[in-house]
């Protein structure tokens, strides 16, 4: 019944959306692969490809030579410079090479840390991929803090682990503290310690005073000290193919680490059922339909959901499911479709809700996000703001005035300032409250151009 | 791993037979010569084995092996590029604070590394904050226009480092050593790339209706507040007669703190070149003056630098009116932002 109206908004959406589309494929191909609710620009709800398209971009936009079957985690090295992180990086691509897991990086392609975009944000970063018996790996080297700070903000390289690299001629450095700081901020639960350069170490004994007191500074930075893998090796010795007791084994024993330790993040499809409402239209007869990209989980026909946000908190029962002009029983993460809304009123529920599984999500009025200000050669302010700015914040299909602030606690609150380019921990005040929670994403937009984009840290206020 | 532990117990072994007194194990060696010493246990256990595991001696070799071991990776990362670290600002004396004459005296440093994340560490951090100070401490008056002075680098390297915070320390090492010291430790490139100093002597008698006051401001700051990736020091100038009466009140030394902020704020918020715009053009966004005081959180804020200054002097009696010149100048400013080209 509502199926023409399903497919002629493909239909507009795809004339209007070409800008839109090619920033798509452009930008975000490599998240969209893991994740692809986590990277979608808000422009993608005004001015959408067809779902077709999106569909075969998510599974064959892709370098084919990968299992993609295999459960993705994205990991980084982080570590003082010099210590071997890019030998290490090239070291894996390489040992992984023989066994087909991957395809070799040298040294030197790595080293540079190219500049990249991602949702418009220039990042230096460095990828490799690889594979291990069970896992698909997506890898990053950057040269700061602030490139990881960018990644885990755009959702471009989102790290789900890390390895932390440490010579073992110089054990912890002062900055090492940074290093775990930095992990803990982008939302890494546990981490890998490599201890490079034992070729160089003659004394057994001292190896392990550098393994006891890296547990210690583990557990000082609260990562579990006592069970995080520690391996000890030499990445140069892998690279170069020597000495395979302390360069390639100890590269496949550091790959088996992570694939035992670190935890896969829950895939979208098994997430909560959620959908954040694009459009409604009702249709005589059968009732009010809401339009939009499935973004996680499965629903069938028939299950209870609510509709959340802008004041609502609405139960109802999923009576239909469509997609692509069929009616189907079921629908999953990534599909665009169609609900039918048992007993709900076209003027009872807007662009900007979300039907979601009940109880997996509240709706949020006000939070604490990590922000980063757009320059003004990425398309963002030329100048600086003070407390109290209110731009527009895009969460999914949702457009809403906020007010951004300081965290308490935070020194001159009142004259602080923020510039174009920086990275900021700010608080959210929403003029309507909307369905989020902890690691959602949204970008601030003033005057139709994105000035901001940020992660939500902490919820402050339920609505 | 375990394998290792049964051959360090072997070596131990050996060890504790060749001596009479009962020893204690590497690692509560270890941990006693940390108790002593901010030392990695890696470096505690090298001592000791240098030292026939003797904690006293093990301190004495760590000094001379940090010291050497500085010189060392000192000369290994000579060549290489310091592209991040931080603008340090010192203000010893900021002048007008009250009625009292007071003289100006603060320095601005930018001290590089490799990595922010050296850059946001609290020894970094500590480093740059006594070099400030040293620098600021050790200029003189300049008889001169001019604010701001280039502090000579050679000068300042071999100046003993001065601290703050911490003055037990004063006079134990030149600066020089004191950037190598943390090279040791962070094993990044430290480099010193510029310092501007500014120095005044109170007004003499004659001239007690001018006083100067020192604006600083930073922005993205880790921990420090004096620090940031951009610096900025300001020089104002506050002329009436009735000056002393003006000064002394807290309110009027409050109002006048957050125009200072503000100030730094314009200053450092939008791309200023200048005070004024040169003679007879009007340069809107190089020109304080000329700029909308958009940084100023308040009434007032619509209005150009100047205007609003005039005003803002002229409501708290600094001037019979606004049309009248003086009362409140900005005189001269630097900005810094890391590793900009110079
Ligand atoms: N002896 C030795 N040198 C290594 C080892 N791994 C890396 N290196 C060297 O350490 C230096 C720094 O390595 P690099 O990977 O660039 O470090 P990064 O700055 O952490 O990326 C290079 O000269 C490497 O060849 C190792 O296992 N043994
Ligand atoms: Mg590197």
């Amino acid at each position: 019944m509502f199926r023409p109206q399903l497919a002629s908004r493909a239909v507009s959406r795809r004339l209007a959306g070409s800008r839109a589309a090619s920033y798509s494929s452009s930008t975000c191909s490599r998240t969209l692969l893991r994740n692809p609710t986590r990277v979608v620009p808000p422009t993608f709800s005004h001015a959408k490809v067809g779902w077709v398209s999106r569909r075969s971009h998510y599974v064959d936009g892709l370098s084919s030579k990968y299992n993609r079957a295999k459960p993705h985690l994205n990991i980084g090295t982080i570590g003082h410079v010099d210590h071997g992180k890019t030998t290490l990086t090239a070291a894996i691509t390489k040992v992984l090479a023989e066994q087909g897991g991957a395809m070799f990086r040298d040294y030197s392609e790595i080293d540079k840390a190219p500049e990249e975009k991602a949702r418009g944000i220039t990042i230096n970063s460095a990828h490799v991929e690889y594979e291990s018996a069970n896992r698909h790996y997506g890898h990053i080297d950057c040269p700061g803090h602030a490139d990881y700070i960018k990644n885990m903000i755009t959702g471009a390289a989102q790290m789900d682990g890390a390895i932390i690299v440490v010579s073992a001629l110089d054990g912890q450095m002062p900055q090492t503290r940074e290093h775990l700081l930095l992990a803990r901020q982008v939302g890494v639960k546990k981490l890998v310690v490599f201890i490079n350069k034992i070729d160089q170490v003659e004394d057994e004994e001292m190896l392990e005073l550098v393994d006891m007191e890296m547990r210690d500074l583990l557990s000082t930075y609260n990562f579990d000290g006592e069970n995080t893998p520690i391996i000890m090796g030499s990445a140069l010795a892998a690279l170069q193919g020597q000495t395979p007791k302390i360069g390639r084994e100890k590269i496949l024993e550091l790959v088996k680490a992570c694939d035992e330790w670190l935890e896969i993040p829950p895939r979208d499809l098994d997430k909560p059922f959620l959908l954040p409402i694009e459009e409604v239209f009702s249709i005589t007869g059968r009732g009010t339909v809401a339009t939009g990209r499935n973004e996680r989980g499965v629903c069938h026909k028939g299950d209870e959901v609510e509709i959340v946000g802008y004041g609502a908190r609405i139960k109802t029962t999923l009576s239909g499911i469509e997609m692509f002009k069929k009616e189907l029983d079921r629908g999953e993460a990534g599909d665009n479709m169609g609900v039918l809304l048992r007993g709900i009123k076209r003027e009872q529920i807007t662009r900007g809700q979300v039907v979601a599984a009940p109880g997996t999500i509240k709706s949020v009025s006000k939070f604490q996000a990590q922000i980063y200000i757009l320059t003004k050669d990425e398309g963002g302010r030329y100048t600086p703001f003070t407390e109290s700015y209110s731009p527009q914040l895009f969460v999914r299909t949702a457009d809403i005035t906020c007010k951004l602030g300081w965290p308490e606690g935070v020194a001159d609150a009142a004259e602080k300032m923020v510039m174009p380019g920086d990275n900021v921990e700010m608080t959210c005040t929403l003029r309507k409250d909307v369905a989020a929670e902890i690691g959602t994403r949204f970008t601030l937009r003033e005057g139709g151009r994105t000035v901001g984009t940020g992660i939500i840290t902490k919820i402050i206020d339920y609505a | 791993m375990f394998a290792a532990r049964r051959a360090a117990q072997r070596t131990f072994a050996a060890r504790l037979y060749s001596t009479e007194s009962p020893k204690k194990s590497l690692k509560e060696l270890v941990a006693e010569l940390r108790s002593h010493a901010d030392v990695s246990p890696i470096e505690a256990g090298q001592a000791l084995k240098a030292s026939d595991m003797d904690v006293s001696r093990a301190l004495l070799w760590l000094c001379n092996f940090r010291a050497e071991s500085a010189v060392k990776k000192a000369a290994k990362v000579e060549g290489r590029e310091a592209n991040e670290g931080m603008i340090g600002t010192a203000v010893l004396s900021p002048g007008a604070t009250s009625a009292k004459p007071s003289g100006v005296r603060a320095a601005m440093v930018e001290l590089n590394c490799e990595t922010d994340f050296v850059a946001r560490n609290d020894l970094f951090a500590q480093l740059l904050d006594d070099i400030a100070h040293t620098a600021a401490f050790m200029s003189e008056p300049a008889d001169s226009d001019k604010f701001f002075h280039p502090f000579s680098l050679d000068v300042l390297r071999d100046a003993p480092l001065l601290s703050k915070t911490a003055p037990e320390k004063n006079g134990k090492s030149t600066v020089a050593d004191a950037m190598r010291d943390l090279t040791g430790r962070v094993g990044e490139k430290i480099s010193l790339r510029r310092v501007l100093t500014v120095v005044r002597d109170p007004f003499p008698p004659s001239q007690r209706d001018i006083a100067l006051r020192i604006a600083s401001r930073v922005h993205q700051s880790v921990n420090n507040p004096r620090q940031g990736r951009v610096g900025n020091l300001a020089v104002l100038a506050l002329k009436s007669p009735q000056l002393a009466n003006i000064l002394g009140p807290e309110a009027f030394q409050a109002d006048l703190n957050k125009l200072c902020l503000s100030l730094g704020n314009q200053i450092i918020g939008f791309p200023t070149t200048s005070v004024r715009s040169p003679t007879g053009a009007r340069d809107e966004e190089g020109a304080l003056y000329d700029q909308p005081f958009a940084m100023f959180a308040g009434e007032g804020n619509d209005q150009p630098v100047q205007t609003f200054l005039r005003n803002w002097a002229a409501q708290r009696g600094l001037v019979e009116s606004s049309e009248q010149e003086g009362g409140l100048e900005v005189l001269e400013f630097a900005k810094w932002t890391v590793a900009e080209s110079i």
